[in-house]
């Protein structure tokens, strides 16, 4: 184990420890507790960054290892505490760290109740995120993977809108079964296997023969599937989205989503990648349809939030797209489209909480002309619009664009269709912006609005700076993904091999190969 | 006496084995005595604890050692024995802390209620260590009896008299059916011992002795409240004086699998499928019913049937494997869970309880995060922990039953499982969002008055439950 104050641990900890110091406060000290809530995230901010920075994405190696024996399991499998970070996990625990402490400030604006749970939770929901990104080990993997689920609820459950216990149980109890069922996969993969190593897991998946693997590949994908939110999973989202207070909406949107497609990637791609092949047209099926569905659910909502929460399901559709069609461009557009989202997404839903914050209503119809009083806030909502829908020299433009080139290698037709989805995106999109920014100011209670204020236009910077930079530069990014991505197509092309192989040889010789 | 006979049960190493329950017995004796000296009755809190500690300190000496054997081999005590010793010496302490003042018409009866359950505490030992069927029988009757008369303890109280009366009727028939078990075995195998079955396998095939087993069990599954036989648990469960309740849905859920466990070899391999089957029938019944109640004891009641259902399915894949012990540690790890997170949550309502002066219900923890944030936060943790969330005991615990039902190739049945087990979070949830998201309710005011003893119970209790959850290596490495 490594004592640098830049490791993993320290990333993944320093967060609940901020938490226990938050804990500790007393109850009144709301300035004291966001101090020290942002001065944490600051620092998990730079630890993340710096380790983000140090990567060597060349390589598809594990680095920043770090492993420690934790349990046995019965049966002598030993269980380890073992954190490291590759190519598949780099951007997002650099998404996670940097999204922090603009999830903190944020809160200053609509988290006025019971500040000190609300830190708490939001520190805990950090180390668990940042938790299932670099565990290594599965059953550590599972342990961030579900903990994670329970700060949210209480995010969403106290500090969320009207219908909140509603949204919050059903978020809860949907993304549970998923895990649970997972969790029997995992039993017997870790039974059948004889080690937790993630890593040493990724061949003995690869291995298995294929019955087995679409098995654990459908335990695994349903999981993720209705993390992520693949189509017909999706139903709780909007519902969470729409009830949570701005901050649980960024977290949700910018990072929670991602564990499930940073899921697909890892376990269901790297680790059965011969019944993801099987599974692939499928899952691309899947993929367009949310990237349709998804763009027409938005078009027809009048809550603005719900807009978004929509044009999620429809974003993580290209995401789910790119990754099963299997091909480098794919890969490397969804990872990338993995942080764009976040920081679109992110961006959008910090833009409507504090016009929300202002005006205290979600409806669109209540706006209109809102780009007279409040230009500052325009000038970033349409930034937010642009980069979202795919403006070229922004990053979703990139991430897009990879995903439609992989998509097209393997399946023009999807392509085709998916395409359709840019441009629906860019309707209801550009739409909604036009009914809340322009046009007539109809509402007299918008003629009072404020302009944004110092905080939260410096809040939005560092993601407005990364919106141009990965536009204009997304090789920065996506280098450091590409040992591992590189890694995981050679184990599809593996697999792709060994099936072309095995139907091409007729039985009777594979008998003869067996007898052997 | 015969000095030879004598020379042998009083042999060192008899001692040694029935170490726990021999403390408990004194204990009781002693405590009979000072009811005589009234006194004496300051001592009487000292004599109660020292001999649940004594019990404790003689079960840790047969932790780790090999198996002794007593009594011609109808008593043993071994690693899995003594444990489960000090899961009920837990189970009663957490009963009798949390109970502390409980009772106020019946306050001057304190002492008889100590003795009861002192008394149930050695039955559910002697029923952990033995393995002959008459031996088990003794200890049934030990723990049943006195849980009888504390059932009905608060005699004033109609729904006490009730679930005593219950508890009376349905446990005499499941003892009756027992015994009539017993004697169809004994018909069928000539011996009532464990080891004797064991020798005799061949003969447990015939319709007789299997006749017998199955009317074993069912008497077994009463007591662990297995569908169909778990009918009584909701009613006793909540017309029981709350500490007996903590110290029953705790205990004798324990003590009843500490025989099953190996008793279980005797069943006939193909029953495995109809015991999974009883087990998810169990499950969907207790998560089912809990989903509907109001009354925080009922509920928790039912949610006490679908641990037994899970536990249940522990046992169903033991015959996969059953020289590794894997089910056997698989159970005694989520009942030790089990025992610190249920009986934490019974606890704090039997606190609750106790200062708000009456029943507990979920629209009754209304604004508990707000008015007592320890309570509310280690009550939340027990429900995670009921829940099966990771970070805590009852994860693990889950995690280990449902890798004994898998590697028993019982895939189909472990999924069944664990998505019955989503339901439980229905109601876990709903717990959770009465204390921390809703408003408080003005006509049912939270008692604020704190309770030294009651808070640092429940924090060990809550200890436990993270310990168990999260460094569980040493008890994984030595429970078995």
């Amino acid at each position: 184990m490594t004592h640098d104050v830049l490791s993993l641990s320290v990333l993944v900890f320093l967060p609940l420890v901020g938490a226990l110091l938050v804990a500790a406060t007393p109850k009144q000290a709301a300035g004291l507790q966001r101090g020290i809530t942002l001065l944490t995230t600051l620092a998990v901010a730079v630890v993340g960054v710096a380790l983000c920075l140090r990567f060597d994405g060349s390589t598809a190696a594990v680095q920043f290892g770090e492993a420690a024996p934790w349990f046995t399991l019965p049966g002598g499998v030993p269980v380890h505490y073992r954190l490291g970070m590759d190519g598949l996990s780099v951007l997002l625990v650099g998404l996670t760290a940097v999204l922090g402490p603009i999830v903190v400030l944020s809160t200053w604006g609509h988290i006025h109740e019971r500040v000190k749970e609300f830190m708490v939770w939001l520190l805990a929901m950090q180390t668990g995120m940042l938790g299932v990104f670099v565990s290594l080990d599965l059953i550590l993997f599972y342990v961030f993977w579900e903990t994670s689920l329970v700060p949210l609820y209480f995010i969403l459950g106290i500090w969320g809108g009207e219908r909140r216990l509603y949204a919050t149980i059903k978020f809860f109890l949907y993304t549970l079964a998923g895990s649970l069922v997972m969790l029997v996969a995992v039993i017997w993969l870790i039974w059948t296997a004889g080690t937790t190593d993630v890593m040493r897991l990724l061949d003995v998946g690869a291995g298995l023969p294929l019955e087995t693997q679409l098995w654990l590949f459908a335990a695994f994908a349903l999981a993720f599937a209705i993390k992520v939110p693949v189509m017909p999973f999706h139903t709780w989202l909007p519902d969470a989205h729409t009830e949570a207070p701005t901050s649980g909406s960024v977290i949700l949107a910018g990072v929670l989503l991602k564990m499930g497609t940073y899921g697909l990637v890892r376990f269901g791609i790297a680790m059965f990648p011969g019944a993801a092949l099987e599974a692939a047209p499928w899952m691309m099926a899947l993929g367009v349809a949310g990237i349709v569905y998804g763009a027409f659910l938005a078009m027809a909502q009048t809550d603005v939030k719900r807009l978004i929460a929509c044009s999620s399901v429809s974003h993580l559709g290209y995401v789910v797209l790119g990754l099963f069609a299997l091909t480098e461009a794919g890969l490397r557009g969804s990872l990338l489209q993995m942080v764009n989202h976040g920081l679109s997404t992110g961006l959008l839903f910090l833009l409507i909480g504090m016009i929300y914050e202002r005006r205290h209503t979600r409806a669109l119809d209540q706006y209109g002309g809102v780009a007279a009083v409040m230009p500052v806030f325009a000038l970033f909502l349409v930034f937010a619009v642009l980069s979202s829908v795919g403006l070229p020299g922004l990053n979703g433009f990139v991430g897009e664009y990879l995903i439609l080139l992989g998509t097209w290698q393997a399946s023009p037709w999807m392509a085709a269709i998916a395409v359709t989805g840019v441009i629906f995106g860019a309707v209801y999109l550009l739409m909604a912006t036009r009914k809340l920014l322009f046009g007539p100011l109809v509402h007299s209670e918008n003629k009072a609005l404020t302009d944004l204020n110092g905080r939260e236009v410096v809040l939005m910077l560092p993601i407005v700076v990364l919106c141009v930079w990965m536009g204009v530069q997304p090789n920065a990014f996506l280098d450091r993904a590409d040992g591992s991505l590189r890694d995981v197509q050679a184990r599809v092309e593996r697999a792709r091999h060994l099936r072309t192989a095995s139907i091409e040889v007729p039985p009777a010789h594979r008998l003869e190969i067996e007898a052997r | 006496m015969n000095p030879d006979i004598a020379q042998r049960i009083l042999s060192q190493a008899t001692l040694d084995a029935s170490g726990p329950f021999l403390a408990l017995a004194l204990g009781v004796l002693v405590l009979v005595f000072l009811e005589l000296l009234p006194a004496l009755a300051a001592l009487r809190q000292i004599v109660f604890l020292g001999s649940l500690a004594a019990a404790a300190w003689a079960a840790t000496r047969t932790l780790f050692g090999p198996e002794i054997a007593a009594f011609e081999g109808t008593y043993v005590a071994n690693s899995t024995t003594s444990w489960w010793a000090l899961l009920f010496v837990a189970s009663a302490l957490i009963a009798w802390i949390f109970g502390r003042r409980y009772y106020r018409d019946e306050a001057r009866f304190e002492g008889e209620h100590d003795i009861l359950l002192l008394t149930a505490a050695s039955g559910m030992v002697l029923m952990a260590g033995s393995r002959d069927l008459l031996v088990f029988f003794v200890g049934l009757e030990t723990l049943s009896v006195p849980l009888y008369a504390l059932s009905g303890f608060r005699r004033a109280r109609r729904e006490s008299v009730e679930a005593g009366l219950k508890y009376f009727v349905l446990g005499a028939f499941a003892a009756a059916i027992y015994l009539m078990g017993a004697a169809l075995l004994y018909a069928g195998t000539g011996t009532i011992a464990l080891a004797g079955f064991q020798e005799r396998s061949e003969l447990l095939e015939t319709p007789l002795a299997l006749t017998g087993l199955a009317l074993i069990a069912a008497s077994l599954f009463f007591k662990i409240s297995v569908f169909p036989f778990h009918l009584w648990v909701p009613d006793v469960y909540q017309g029981a004086p709350s500490p007996v309740t903590t110290f029953m849905a705790t205990g004798t859920k324990a003590a009843a699998f500490a025989f099953l466990l190996p008793l279980s070899f005797a069943l006939p391999p193909e029953s495995a499928g109809l015991v999974a089957a009883i087990a998810l029938i169990t499950m969907a019944a207790g998560n089912l019913g809990a989903l509907v109640q109001t009354d925080m004891k009922r509920l928790l009641a039912y949610s006490g049937v679908a641990h037994a259902g899970t536990m249940l399915l522990a046992l169903a894949g033991m015959h996969a494997d059953p020289e590794s012990g894997g089910a056997s540690q698989a159970v005694l790890f989520y009942m030790a869970a089990y025992t610190f997170t249920a009986g934490g949550a019974f606890g704090l309502l039997t606190m609750l309880e106790t200062q708000g002066g009456r029943p507990v219900t979920i629209d009754g923890l209304r604004g508990l995060a707000r008015q007592r944030p320890g309570v509310a936060a280690a009550l939340a943790l027990f429900m995670l922990s009921l829940g099966g969330i990771p970070a805590t005991g009852g994860f693990l615990g889950k995690y280990l039953v449902f890798s004994v039902a898998v590697r028993a190739d019982m895939i189909a049945a472990a999924v069944v499982g664990v998505l019955i087990s989503v339901v439980a979070l229905g109601y876990y949830l709903r717990i959770i969002v009465a204390m921390y998201m809703q408003p408080e309710d003005a006509t049912r005011p939270v008692p604020a008055e704190s309770r030294p003893l009651s808070s640092a119970m429940a924090l060990a209790c809550a200890a436990m439950v993270l310990v168990l959850g999260v460094l569980p290596g040493w008890f994984l490495a030595n429970v078995r």
